[in-house]
């Protein structure tokens, strides 16, 4: 009775596998079910390439080897693709099996069932968190960009203001500078005739000093007048 | 002209068998010895030859042969020659998967590479996967003969889902464009 139940087991585990043998590590002791499952898949494999071959043996026709050899790597492709299909298809199986199984589990009272309940619970808080944090960080890239376009835009008011000023300073120097100009050539003029005549005047008042041989040295207020007037020289333009 | 064709006998239950083609019969024996005491699931029967064609008396007693593989000595030139020859006496059914290639000595610094470009030239022309392996330390026979283990396996029908023309044009040889300027300096 215990060997039929469990025979029974083992078939059902391996109906669940998929009647596909599970592989059992080399040298380890194989229970018959799965011995005679990996034997005929053995022999389904191999009649499989014994189909093969007569089928191939069928349909000859002539074709020389470059021929083939362009046609392969096409073929090659069509079966990496099959193989890919096939593996996504099972693994899809795969997870909808596992779905199942945990929405099944949850529903019941275990305690395991309990621990994934919070589990599902403390992600989904997880979930809510990240989900506040991420929005609150769009926000503040958003205020950042916008304070970056601002900064933009006064540095470039900045230099269009910099540019019509230097503009400004190059084309308004004329029309000031003329009448500056003419009025200090003006001044210019004024100065030079009062400071001829200044000399003209001291050179006569030396000239009366010296004739009437007066002893300027004596006089303290004689002495200071003519020693101004030897530092004078006519200004010479 | 006796051709060794796979598909002319009945395959066994559970076993498999494997042909090493070695012109020096240095390697086959350690190798051979090596892929007996391997644990596994399947009983592995090892047959050595020194070169194709089999001798006729044997034909009855023969099983089927699910993989040959012919073992080159880089340092000989023999070798490569006489496995060329044998090649000739092999049924072109079985370059659909069930020959391996194996080399021996490639690190060998006295061997020409132009040797190991014509071996390559050779098992890529004929599609067929191509193994290194170092014979002189028990790692490297292990190493080999589990290679060899896991492709007879495939060959024989022992694993699911994969024959051998499928696992040889996964592995199979192929020779760079710019072979003849490679440069090993």
């Amino acid at each position: 009775m215990d060997r039929l139940e469990d025979l029974a087991s083992s078939l059902e585990t391996l109906a669940f596998h998929g009647f596909q043998t599970p592989t059992v590590g080399n040298g380890e002791k194989e229970s018959p079910a799965i011995e005679i499952l990996r034997i005929k898949e053995q022999m389904s494999n191999q009649c499989f390439e014994m189909i093969v071959k007569l089928q191939s043996g069928e349909s000859k026709r002539s074709c020389s080897a470059s021929d083939a050899e362009k046609d392969l790597p096409d073929y090659v492709n069509t079966l990496e693709e099959a193989e890919i299909t096939h593996f996504n298809k099972t693994l899809a199986l795969h997870r909808m099996q596992v779905w199942h199984v945990i929405s099944e589990k949850l529903k019941q009272r275990d305690p395991e069932a309990e621990a994934m309940r919070k589990l599902t619970n403390h992600s989904l808080d997880l979930c809510l968190k990240i989900k506040t944090l991420q929005q609150e960080s769009f926000e503040l890239q958003d205020q950042i960009t916008a304070l970056q376009k601002q900064r933009l835009d006064l540095k470039r008011l900045t230099h269009e203001k910099m540019k019509e000023m230097e503009e400004l300073k190059t084309k308004g120097e004329h029309p000031v500078a003329e009448e500056y100009r003419n009025v200090l050539q003006k001044a210019q003029s004024y100065l030079e005739k009062y400071q001829k005549m200044v000399a003209i005047e001291q050179n006569v008042l030396r000239g009366i000093i010296i004739a009437s041989k007066v002893n300027w040295r004596e006089d303290p207020k004689l002495r200071e007048i003519a020693m101004t007037l030897e530092d004078i020289t006519i200004p010479d333009d | 002209m006796s051709l060794l064709k796979p598909f002319s006998k009945l395959p066994e239950l559970n076993t498999a068998n494997i042909l090493l083609v070695e012109n020096e019969e240095q390697f086959q024996q350690i190798l051979a010895e090596t892929i007996v005491l391997l644990k596994k699931n399947v009983n592995v029967n090892v047959r050595l030859a020194r070169s194709l064609p089999l001798p006729i008396e044997n034909e009855k007693f023969r099983p089927r042969i699910d993989l040959v593989v012919f073992i080159i000595n880089l340092t000989s030139e023999l070798s490569y020659q006489s496995a060329e020859v044998s090649l000739k006496f092999l049924d072109p059914d079985y370059f659909l998967g069930k020959v391996c290639f194996l080399v021996t000595n490639a690190r060998n610094a006295s061997v020409p590479p132009e040797r190991l470009i014509s071996v390559r030239k050779l098992v890529a022309s004929l599609h067929c996967p191509l193994l290194f392996a170092e014979d002189q330390m028990t790692d490297g026979v292990n190493t080999a003969a589990h290679r060899l283990l896991a492709i007879l396996k495939v060959t024989s029908g022992h694993v699911p889902m994969a024959t051998g023309l499928y696992l040889s044009s996964l592995t199979r040889c192929t020779v760079p464009s710019d072979i003849d300027q490679q440069n090993f300096d």
